[in-house]
């Protein structure tokens, strides 16, 4: 196996973010270890990208961001990126890319900026391709894909990096149910092979499926933190969102083993 | 047909036409050596023009995002032949020179320093704004005002009569009258940068996706940028140093190019550098074979290729984007 060998767990102590002179994120806290998926949830506008993005070293903050002890900020760009990946929301590339060379660009923590992909690049590409189910659209214009299909091939070229932190901006959003469920089921097969998963979420019931421990945000702190199950259903949750949990009243749907669906 | 023996294959037959097409009789022996001489270095300052203009096309339409971007477009062409102008007249008037140093030496000095004060202002620029209309015009704004700032100096240069004429002659830009110690000043330049953009490939893939993305990914985005101003700055400087002050080569060229070679750098590169040549080549021939009372200048037959092509990219770009 070779995704999530570092076996490394991220910790934040007291992240603030302050954007445009105005504070959007307080001394957060929180921990992420591998083989777990933490859950952010929060309203719009709780802060949660923004934490997502801090957490990827993307943002300047204050407070202290570390990977098994060592301090982020201390990073090259390209060292960070080796122990963080990060798939935002949609992708900004305009340009006509293939999905394999999307996915290569994931490699360039590995090689030097000079020259071709190594045989360790290409069978990485495959690999990551083959995990997220993304192998069929190898050859395909990146930017003539469906979203659901980019999302995929944004989530293998994180892989593609071999890192093994990863943090995933609202990986559902805007997909339809089968491919979100595709999707979810990638973040706990990752979780299997001890990846360290820290995933945006907005679907409550997404987020109780698929994550074993979840941070609720509000107005840019944390409201509660704990085990998913316990933080859906807590009193801060009812008071953000204005609703309350129903045990067991969800239609449910699971994927269709015998469907063409997005296997 | 394969890319590349289709370009060495093109290559071959504008070389050949370089020589043997133009106005003087090759048939005359006394004249021959001469003529052939004068079209050999027109043919390589051409075709090295051609291969940085093209490929500093490539890299600014990465490095913005923006596949309208050319040094051209961006003012960066203008700020180069502005650097130029002030290398020739400091040359002149303060009498910078001595033995040692020559007029071919500090132009593209002055070439490259004007071409770097204009990509480092849309630099500075994009931290305000990564729109793309306000970056062309931007690029507009910028073009225009190198352009005012050559007319003021040409007008200064006019109290010599021999300065005036050297810095008239530099602004409109010819290879017709490029000589041996300018080409061998722009080579090494010209050939250094282009294997240093091919070389910054990666990272300029990685810039494709924003600059977040970027950074994600692990690219060191600011250093990216101003190394690849830099190179841009060196590949314009050497072009203008040649004559080769011409528009829109690096904004046809690629977008001839993507089709077949793709959009990943490194692919695209060294193709942009041989066809950039070619298309220069050939311009400058179509230049030779016009009728006309005098020689055409070489920026009006670019010009009139590149005019009607931006059009046609900037309909099709908005009509992409609006449905986008």
């Amino acid at each position: 196996m070779r995704n999530g060998d570092g076996h490394a767990g991220l910790r934040a102590r007291g992240v603030g973010v302050t954007l445009g002179g105005r504070p959007v994120l307080h001394d957060v806290d929180l921990e992420a270890n591998p083989g777990e998926v933490l859950a952010l949830l929060g309203p719009n506008g709780a802060g949660k990208s923004t934490l997502l993005k801090a957490l990827a070293g993307l943002l300047p903050h204050e407070g202290r961001i570390e990977i098994d002890d060592v301090d982020v900020a201390s990073l090259s760009p390209r060292a960070r990126a080796k122990r963080i990946s990060y798939v935002p929301q949609r992708s900004l590339l305009r340009s006509a890319l293939s999905v394999e060379e999307v996915v290569a660009l994931g490699r360039y923590v590995h090689g030097g900026s000079f020259g071709g992909m190594s045989k360790n690049d290409r069978d990485a590409i495959d690999h990551a391709l083959d995990t997220a189910h993304a192998d069929v659209l190898r050859d395909r214009i990146f930017t003539q894909l469906s979203v659901g299909e980019q999302q995929r091939v944004l989530l293998a070229r994180a892989l593609a990096s071999d890192a093994p932190i990863l943090l995933l901006d609202e990986p559902t959003a805007s997909l339809d149910v089968g491919e979100g469920m595709a999707v979810l089921r990638l973040i706990r097969t990752l979780a299997e092979r001890n990846h360290t998963l820290i995933v945006v979420l907005h679907d409550l019931a997404d987020a109780r499926s698929t994550t074993d421990r979840a941070l609720l945000l509000t107005d840019g702190r944390v409201a509660e933190q704990g085990d998913t199950a316990a933080v859906v259903s807590s009193d801060p949750i009812r008071a953000v969102y204005g609703v309350k949990l129903i045990e067991n009243a969800r239609i449910g749907f699971e994927p269709d083993t015998e469907g063409t669906g997005t296997e | 047909m394969r890319l590349y023996p289709l370009l060495f294959l093109l290559l071959l037959v504008a070389g050949v036409l370089a020589v043997l097409v133009g106005s003087g009789d090759l048939a005359d022996p006394e004249l021959r050596d001469t003529f052939l001489k004068l079209r050999g270095y027109r043919l390589a300052a051409a075709f090295l023009a051609g291969a940085a203009l093209a490929v500093g096309g490539v890299v600014v339409q990465g490095l913005f995002r923006n596949p309208l971007a050319s040094p051209s477009v961006l003012g960066t062409t203008a700020g180069a032949s502005f650097g130029g102008q002030v290398a020739l007249l400091a040359y002149g008037v303060a009498g910078v020179g001595n033995a040692f140093v020559v007029p071919e030496m500090i132009v593209p000095i002055g070439c490259f320093l004007g071409a770097l004060a204009a990509l480092a202002v849309l630099l500075l620029f994009l931290r305000i704004t990564q729109d793309l209309l306000a970056l062309l015009l931007t690029g507009f704004v910028l073009s225009a005002l190198f352009l005012s700032l050559s007319a003021f100096v040409t007008s200064m240069a006019q109290e010599t009569w021999e300065l005036g004429r050297a810095v008239v002659s530099f602004s409109l830009g010819s290879v017709s009258g490029t000589g041996p110690r300018q080409l061998a000043f722009a080579l090494p330049l010209i050939g250094a940068a282009l294997v240093a953009c091919w070389a910054w490939g990666r990272p300029l893939d990685l810039l494709l996706s924003g600059e977040e993305e970027a950074q994600s990914l692990g690219a060191n985005v600011g250093a990216v940028r101003w190394w690849s101003a830099i190179w841009v700055s060196v590949l314009v400087a050497g072009a203008v140093s040649v004559g080769g002050n011409v528009g829109f080569v690096g904004l046809v060229v690629p977008h001839m190019l993507r089709p077949f070679a793709g959009t990943k750098h490194q692919r695209l590169i060294p193709a942009a550098a041989l066809a950039g040549g070619i298309f220069l080549v050939a311009c400058d021939i179509i230049a030779r074979v016009i009728p006309s009372r005098s020689e055409i200048p070489l920026g009006v037959v670019t010009g009139l290729i590149g005019a009607p092509l931006f059009l046609l990219l900037l309909i099709r770009l908005r009509r992409e984007r609006a449905y986008a």
